[in-house]
């Protein structure tokens, strides 16, 4: 389980997280959602320790990330975090020679998923291409928690379903997953626990399914009545 | 050590294409100047020769043989020199700032990596170092390259032949830096080149960890690590007292050497660990 305790995060005299509190379990889909600006990114690179925060904890399985622990959880961020003069292979094969948990029957799987070409160089990518090739690196790994931030961003229809399709898969299945995404509509009906985060704080957080049940709202019925109330 | 060797190799892979231009550019610079140094010295020998009419041994004695000494004093030869140092002085900023700016963010990646965080950093800092290395060793290669071609140019009467090593004690103190002369010198001078790196690369990442700030910083870790590693050499030079001997100085600067490099290494596996920010 990834525990995000009462984290408080500053960039100079802006306090951007003001405690924030939640935890995401293996096997489920937890889906941050907020207003650009509210600090979704900040938590997921403060769960991967790439920015530190002020105060506050983070732990994975009940220990702070440390090296061993990137070969467990990985974060699939919004821009693609290899050289633009790689090859799709050769970035395969970049993350072969570091990554033990590498899996490379599963990375072919999402090569042929993908309909991606491994000779093609990512600098020649569109968009769409370069979401599937940042998603393919970070779902080939077998471990326990993946964390995407903003997969959807800026891609065309075709490509969001296509990757949409990826977390009805057995490709997720399993995994703790950790989602930030403004395109709601393509994941809703995935979504297992929703965190509505609104000026460096979480909101309301709630299972969608019993929200669906016992209140009869969706996700986006939720989020009307919090950010529009 | 696995992931080092690896990240090293990553690092040098990277940095190739443009070392590959820093050498074609100083052997293209250094051939063609020694062509038109050694082609110029035989122009003007023939010329004073005619005028005044002179044998080759009273020309010779009268202004002088021609050497490599020659070829080493024009600029063709510390053109190409001083442009690598001036390249592989903004490839070691570079090296690090590359990682953050542009379309792919690969400092994730690198920081995602599971090895320790430190081995990204001894690896930039190792790439630097073998290019340095292997600049230095390119010259003295063309050195002995240059020596040949003078030879087909100039009629052997008029070459003082000096060995490399000759030619090493003769030339100016500020290529002592290229070319130290015994393997203490080698150890001062290239362990000298090190701290200023690991001391630059500490200074990098106050300014990634704390940007604006971090700038401060690390201008002041720099001016702080150059004020300690150089107090003995400051101390008795402002005070006037030569207390110590040469020697003595020299355990003295190695000593704290030792210091500035492991606190830099000490303070850039913090920063890497608790303080950078993608």
């Amino acid at each position: 389980m990834i525990e995000v305790h009462n984290i408080i995060k500053k960039f100079g005299r802006k306090q951007v997280l003001k405690g924030v509190n939640f935890t995401a379990k293996k096997g489920e889909i937890t889906c941050l959602i907020g207003i650009n600006g509210v600090g979704k990114t900040t938590i997921m690179n403060a769960i991967m320790a790439l920015t530190p925060i002020n105060k506050g904890s983070i732990q994975i399985d009940g220990k702070a990330i440390k090296k061993d622990t990137f070969d467990r959880i990985t974060f699939i961020p919004d821009a693609i975090t290899v050289l633009p003069h790689m090859t799709i292979e050769e970035s395969m094969q970049f993350m072969r020679d570091y990554y033990k948990s590498w899996n490379d029957q599963r990375a072919l799987e999402l090569l042929s998923f993908f309909k991606l070409n491994p000779d093609e160089k990512i600098a020649s990518l569109s968009k769409g291409n370069t979401a599937k090739v940042n998603l393919l690196l970070g779902l080939a790994l077998d471990v326990d928690y993946v964390l995407m931030d903003e997969p959807f961003s800026g891609i065309d229809m075709f490509s969001r379903e296509q990757i949409a399709n990826v977390f009805t898969s057995h490709l997720i299945e399993d995994r703790g997953v950790i989602i930030t995404t403004h395109e709601i509509n393509d994941i809703e009906h995935l979504i297992d626990k929703v965190i509505l985060l609104d000026d460096g704080v979480v909101i309301k957080q709630f299972n969608t399914e019993e929200m669906r049940e016992v209140e009869g709202k969706s996700v986006v019925d939720v989020m009307r009545e919090v950010y529009q109330s | 050590m696995k992931s080092y060797l690896k990240l090293t190799n990553f690092e040098i892979d990277r940095f190739f294409k443009i070392y590959l231009v820093l050498i074609a550019i100083t052997v293209t610079v250094q051939i063609i100047g020694t062509i038109i140094v050694a082609n110029d010295y035989m122009n003007r020998a023939s010329r004073i020769m005619n005028e005044e009419s002179l044998q080759t041994s009273a020309f010779i004695h009268n202004y002088g043989y021609f050497s490599l000494l020659n070829l080493m004093d024009s600029l063709w030869f510390f053109g190409p020199i001083a442009f690598c140092v001036a390249g592989l002085i903004f490839y070691t900023f570079f090296i690090w700032y590359r990682d953050w700016y542009g379309k792919n963010t690969f400092i994730y990646r690198l920081l995602m990596l599971p090895t320790s965080r430190l081995n990204v950093f001894f690896a930039k800092a190792t790439a630097i170092f073998l290019m340095v290395l292997g600049l230095i060793a390119l010259q003295l290669v063309l050195l002995y390259i240059e020596e040949l071609i003078v030879e087909l140019i100039v009629p052997l009467e008029f070459i003082q032949f000096t060995s490399i090593p000759q030619i090493m004690n003769a030339i100016n103190s500020a290529y002592v830096v290229l070319f130290p002369k015994t393997f203490i010198e080698f150890i001062l001078i290239y362990g000298t080149g090190l701290i200023a790196v690991f001391t630059l690369f500490t200074a990098i990442l106050l300014e990634r960890s704390y940007r604006w700030k971090g700038v401060l910083m690390g201008a002041g870790y720099c001016i702080v690590a150059s004020g300690i590693f150089l107090s003995p050499v400051l101390i008795s030079e402002l005070s006037g007292n030569y207390y110590l001997y040469i020697g003595e100085i020299i355990i003295l600067e190695v000593a704290l050497g030792c210091i500035i490099i492991a606190s830099s290494i000490w303070l850039s596996r913090f920063l890497l660990n608790k303080k950078i920010t993608v």
